[in-house]
């Protein structure tokens, strides 16, 4: 009913943006900003997927988009959202290893890296340009999320991108196979049970593993200034 | 040489030199309303300029004839630029006018001898504004261009007179990628003219100054003359984006009743974006001058994931 | 026909004359004839190389008889033409400038010296080009070779030029062997020496291809093997400097394209690594020119960016051809040739003004400079045209040929080969930043030189030179415009009629704008002259205006990576909880990354092996009877066959 091209077209912005989305968690100093950051590429995720339905008619689409808005939009981040009231660190300043501006070029190189992987796996399958290329950015966004979690200190961006890192596999899957439903299902619980335990234990926990750290190492300064 | 390109070269920059002052004007003035204060008005600009046409020319001792031909120099080049950018009907390309190298290039000219200028006059000023200017400047140079070639891949076509005859007719972008390109030729515009978050306009501090500071010590007509290139530059770049990515209203005939319906039509488009502009602008805080890097980083992804996209799928 | 072949003869007959001409009669009329030889002989270069190239005609030379069973021949086609055309269109400016230049030398014998050397190094260059074969081509590279290294060393008193020398004594000579090596093995493939075309499939060419691409690399000046042409040229006369950067540089590249032209099935990969060369060249040249101070380092370190651009093109052909977009090929190496031409030109010119004003302040430290468009207003003017046309402004030459390599880039999408495109955007996006940190860096050279006020006495002292100094830059400063604008003739003129900008018309229209404006704007009142607004501060030093290491400073801060600049902090403590301070050292080291990893590495096992096998030859008649007793006892045992 509605032009194919137009749907491709909007699923391709979408693409865009969600790459964008992605470069942003890894290059964002400000905590909330990082939050804000993956609400949205879940949203444009849940978007892609109601496009998808649109154009394949297939159910199941649909009640994955649902679920996506309802568990990455609305549950998981108003979770997280509680943790950083609770902490109150505004900004996430430090990267271990690599710049934001490396880390940009990088991903580049990481998309690059996909596209030529899929490529020689994916020779005889038979898959649209844009499907292929769909696939191609959920490989990107798994990778990137990899990159957030070994690049930043704080606990709570590394956590999101970890969950980047989930939201590229729903997109890889959405793209070139038949995940199960079920399986999908899991996944989501799986999120939502992690980001509860980080809120239990943040009650008690400070922001980061390394200020963690650091606080058993001030009990033990009295010994003579003898590190772990 | 054909009468469509000649008529094209006598009324374009007439009509983008008249418009221009418009739109700085009109910025300043959204950006005053944001801010709950009234703002200048709407013709401040074009005031401006008459005063400072009357006023005294005053050179420095240290200076040369750097600074003496600069003004000229820079407006002859926008002028020339505005010739390669149809805003009121698209003419027959003569002779490579319409080429996007050769623009991006006449920007860069006008660019270098500013530089010169500001480090003409000895000042650490002008020489500061210069430095910070060319540094930025290249390092924003890969994503224009590679914007500029993701616009050449889509539309086919080296020059912009071939291309924005093909999007002339058009309500809504030909294809996805122009949106994206839209967003990186935003990105360059706010760049290349020194606004918010790269430069605040409005200040002589030296915490905000990149382009200010180039034209410190320029007084009078010369001053005036500068001015006037960077509204002709600011209104040409904002013709590009227009074109790129709202083209309805362009007309491709030497009609002269279509090409009135494109002026007012062009005009009333170019308000739209200097009022979304002035909205940008008044929504950000400048950002830190070694934080532009990670900026423009980012606008360079955008382009080469335009690219990509326009490549691969 | 006879006439073609007579120009050809004539040059070098002048340019022989004028190596010998000093030597013989040593005084300054006889310099001054010589370098009149040497105009002579490039007009009738020019001559000979235009008629070649604008009607096509192929002279014929003799084969000339050197040793037994070695020959070497001429022969030129239009390749070789486009590079005549090349050294025809430097070599005036130089000689005209070197007549007053060359005066400024230490001692009369170095004078006669350097004058001779200077026209047996054009020559060397012109044979270079000439060469049919392969012995000639060897024979006349190492003359040229020769003749350059004792100009580097023309003032051997100092230590920084005796190392200068040193390490372009070796790296030329590595480049020598590599050539031989690249030679040999096709001399092995085709069993003839001259230059033909090459029918082999790729594969078998891969020995020749990367020996010779090393071999032209390092003699060019590709990164990793450019780290002796920033000392070479601050060391060499400026005249020399010129003709090394414009004319030297480009031989090596001529010699590298003869080779490539002649493969007819060139493969992907090869283009690959020349582009991947070239941009590396391209972004690192313009880089590390933004750090330096020293106004020849800093045109050298431009040249090998030029270089870089140059190898752009030509990965860009090969890559085009294997791919079978022939127009797009043609494009790309026109581009690139157009280029080498037009950086011969305003390099020649930039070392020419260079030179000038070195001689004016007696310091090569742009720190010192400023205030110069006053005090030698001439030159300042001819510097600002080299500025422009390599800052790839329009109209001038440099934007012509960037243009050409731009339009090559931007036609590339009818690539079929997605990945290969992607490599083509992103070899765009960093020839896009090299040209943008070229116009950065020759605005910070010539402001900082030429603009505001004299920041050390030499430079308040600086006198305008004399007029053959002021002449021979004037020479390629004018060619540089015209080329420019007249950009598009030319190249139709030589029969390529691409779709191309004309930038006559845009220089035309530049100046009837121009004039329009000056005339309207035109006011009776004269301007008034007043002090720089220096906040209050009455009067300004040269203390408060932008420096050379202030003006680069935002670049390397945001490639401070590339630049590695390391901070040594070795602090001392009284106390172990470390809070009384002792003493303590920083440094700040530049990483020359080059010469620490890659150069001496390799020179320092080089040494040591050396050093383990000189012990054999300890100086003792014993060992040295020792060593032919055990040779005789191998020799028994070989023919006897027992081993």
């Amino acid at each position: 009913m509605i032009d194919p091209f137009l749907l491709e077209g909007l699923i391709k912005i979408l693409f865009v943006f969600v790459l964008i989305s992605a470069a942003l968690i890894i290059s964002t100093r400000n905590l909330s900003s990082v939050l804000t950051t993956y609400t949205i590429q879940s949203f444009l995720l849940a978007l892609v997927s109601f496009l998808l339905y649109l154009m394949d008619e297939k159910g199941q689409l649909l009640l994955l988009a649902g679920l996506t808005l309802a568990s990455k939009v609305i549950l998981i981040p108003y979770f997280i959202s509680r943790i950083e009231e609770k902490i109150k660190i505004g900004r996430d300043l430090h990267f271990t290893y690599l710049e934001p501006t490396t880390s940009l070029l990088l991903s580049i190189g990481l998309i690059l890296l996909s596209y030529v992987f899929l490529s020689r796996i994916f020779e005889d399958l038979s898959l649209s340009k844009l499907f292929f290329f769909g696939a191609v950015i959920g490989v990107s966004l798994t990778l990137m999320g990899m990159l957030v979690v070994f690049s930043r200190r704080k606990v709570i961006t590394k956590v999101l991108g970890y969950l980047s890192m989930e939201n590229g596999v729903l997109m890889f899957g959405l793209f070139v196979t038949e995940i199960p439903f079920i399986i999908e299902v899991l996944i989501i619980i799986d999120l939502v049970i992690l980001v509860m335990l980080t809120t239990i234990l943040a009650v008690g926990m400070d922001s980061s593993i390394e200020e963690y750290r650091q606080k058993f190492r001030k009990l033990q300064i009295w010994t003579g200034g003898r590190y772990l | 040489m054909n009468t469509s390109f000649l008529l094209f070269a006598l009324l374009n920059p007439i009509f983008a030199l008249l418009a221009a002052p418009l739109y700085m004007a009109l910025i300043r003035k959204v950006k005053a309303y944001a801010q709950g204060r009234k703002g200048p008005r709407l013709f401040q600009v074009y005031y401006d300029l008459r005063k400072l046409l009357h006023k005294e020319v005053v050179y420095s001792s240290t200076s040369s004839w750097i600074m003496r031909f600069t003004p000229y120099l820079n407006l002859s080049a926008l002028l020339i630029a505005s010739l390669f950018v149809p805003l009121l009907f698209v003419p027959e390309p003569v002779g490579g006018f319409g080429h996007i190298i050769v623009f991006l290039y006449l920007l860069a000219l006008e660019r270098f001898f500013t530089a010169l200028g500001g480090l003409d006059a000895g000042s650490a000023f002008g020489g500061m504004g210069s430095s910070r200017s060319m540094s930025l400047a290249a390092v924003i140079e890969p994503s224009m261009v590679v914007a500029f070639a993701a616009l050449a891949f889509v539309l086919k076509s080296l020059n912009m007179h071939e291309m924005f005859a093909l999007t002339a007719s058009e309500v809504l972008p030909l294809s996805p990628t122009l949106v994206l390109v839209s967003i990186s030729l935003f990105i360059i515009l706010i760049v290349e003219t020194g606004r918010l978050p790269v430069d605040n306009p409005a200040t002589h501090l030296e915490l905000t100054m990149i382009n200010e500071a180039m034209i410190l010590e320029q007084a009078g007509k010369n001053l005036a003359l500068l001015e006037l290139a960077h509204a002709l530059k600011q209104l040409l770049l904002m013709g590009v984006l227009i074109n790129t990515i709202f083209p309805i209203g362009l007309s491709t005939e030497l009609d002269s009743g279509k090409i009135a319906v494109s002026a007012v039509l062009f005009l009333l488009k170019a308000g739209l974006l200097a009022v979304v502009i002035g909205l940008f602008e008044s929504s950000l805080a400048k950002m830190r001058l070694f934080r532009l890097p990670a900026f423009y980083v980012m606008a360079f992804f955008f382009s080469a994931l335009t690219i990509l996209i326009e490549v691969f799928a | 026909m006879y006439l073609l072949e007579a120009f050809v003869y004539g040059a070098v007959l002048a340019l022989l004359s004028g190596t010998f001409l000093p030597l013989l009669y040593r005084n300054k009329n006889a310099r001054k004839a010589s370098f009149g030889l040497s105009l002579i002989s490039s007009i009738l270069l020019l001559v000979f190389a235009g008629t070649i190239l604008y009607t096509g005609k192929e002279p014929a030379f003799p084969a000339f008889g050197f040793l037994p069973g070695l020959n070497f021949t001429l022969a030129t086609d239009r390749l070789s033409a486009g590079f005549i055309l090349l050294i025809a269109a430097v070599v005036p400016g130089v000689s005209i400038y070197s007549v007053e230049y060359i005066e400024h030398a230490k001692s009369e014998a170095r004078k006669d010296l350097q004058t001779a050397l200077t026209n047996l190094f054009i020559l060397a260059m012109l044979l270079v080009v000439l060469a049919g074969n392969m012995v000639g081509f060897l024979f006349f590279w190492e003359i040229m070779s020769l003749s350059s290294l004792l100009l580097v060393l023309h003032n051997y008193s100092s230590e920084e030029n005796k190392k200068a020398g040193f390490f372009y004594f070796v790296m030329t000579s590595l480049s020598t062997a590599f050539l031989f090596l690249g030679f040999i093995s096709l001399f092995r493939l085709t069993g003839s020496a001259e230059f033909g075309q090459l029918e082999y499939p790729a594969n078998t060419l891969t020995l020749p291809f990367l020996c010779l691409f090393i071999g032209f690399g390092i003699k060019a000046g590709i990164v990793p093997f450019h780290k002796w042409l920033p000392y070479a040229h601050p060391a060499a006369p400026s005249s020399i400097s010129a003709l090394m950067s414009g004319v030297m540089l480009k031989v090596a590249i001529y010699g590298f394209l003869r080779f490539l032209l002649s493969v007819s099935t060139p493969e992907l990969w090869w283009g690959v690594l020349i582009l991947i060369g070239g941009s590396l060249s391209a972004l690192l040249g313009v880089i590390y020119a933004l750090k330096e101070s020293d106004i020849k380092r800093l045109l050298a370190y431009s040249s090998i960016e030029n270089i870089g651009i140059i190898l752009i093109g030509i990965g860009l052909y090969v890559i085009f051809k294997v791919e079978g977009l022939e127009a797009l090929a043609l494009l790309s190496l026109v581009g690139a040739c157009f280029h080498a031409f037009n950086h011969a030109l305003f390099k020649s010119l930039l070392f020419l003004c260079a030179g000038s004003i070195v001689h004016a302040t007696g310091t090569r430290n742009i720190e010192a400079f400023g205030g110069l468009v006053k005090s030698m207003p001439s030159t300042s003017a001819l510097f600002m045209i080299g500025s422009v046309s390599i800052a790839a402004l329009p109209p001038t030459n440099g934007f012509a040929g960037e243009l050409l390599l731009y339009q090559a880039f931007l036609q590339s999408s009818a690539l079929t080969e997605p990945l290969l495109t992607v490599l083509l955007i992103i070899a765009l996006s960093s020839f896009a930043l090299t040209g943008a940190l070229a116009a950065a860096l020759f605005v910070k050279l010539f402001g900082i030189t030429c603009l505001a006020i004299p920041r050390s006495e030499q430079s308040k002292l600086a006198e305008e030179v004399k007029k053959p100094m002021l002449l021979g830059p004037a020479m390629p400063a004018a060619l540089c415009i015209l080329t420019g604008l007249f950009s598009k003739q030319l190249l139709s003129l030589a029969g390529w009629n691409f779709e191309f900008p004309d930038l006559l018309l845009l220089g035309l229209l530049f100046g009837i704008i121009y004039a329009a404006l000056f005339l309207i704007m035109r006011s009776k009142n004269p301007a008034r002259i007043s002090e720089t607004w220096g906040c209050g501060i009455p009067s300004l030093t040269p203390s408060m205006e932008y420096s050379s290491a202030g003006f680069s400073e935002p670049l390397v801060m945001i490639f401070k990576g590339i630049y590695r600049t390391r901070i040594v902090h070795k602090p001392e403590y009284l106390d172990m909880q470390e809070s009384l301070f002792k003493n303590g050292r920083v440094e700040i080291r530049l990483l020359r990354f080059f010469e620490e990893y890659l150069y001496t590495p390799p020179a320092q096992a080089i040494d040591n092996f050396s050093k383990l096998v000189s012990k054999l030859q300890n100086g003792k008649l014993d060992s040295y009877v020792l060593y032919a007793f055990i040779a005789v006892i191998i020799l028994i045992l070989a023919t006897g066959g027992l081993v």
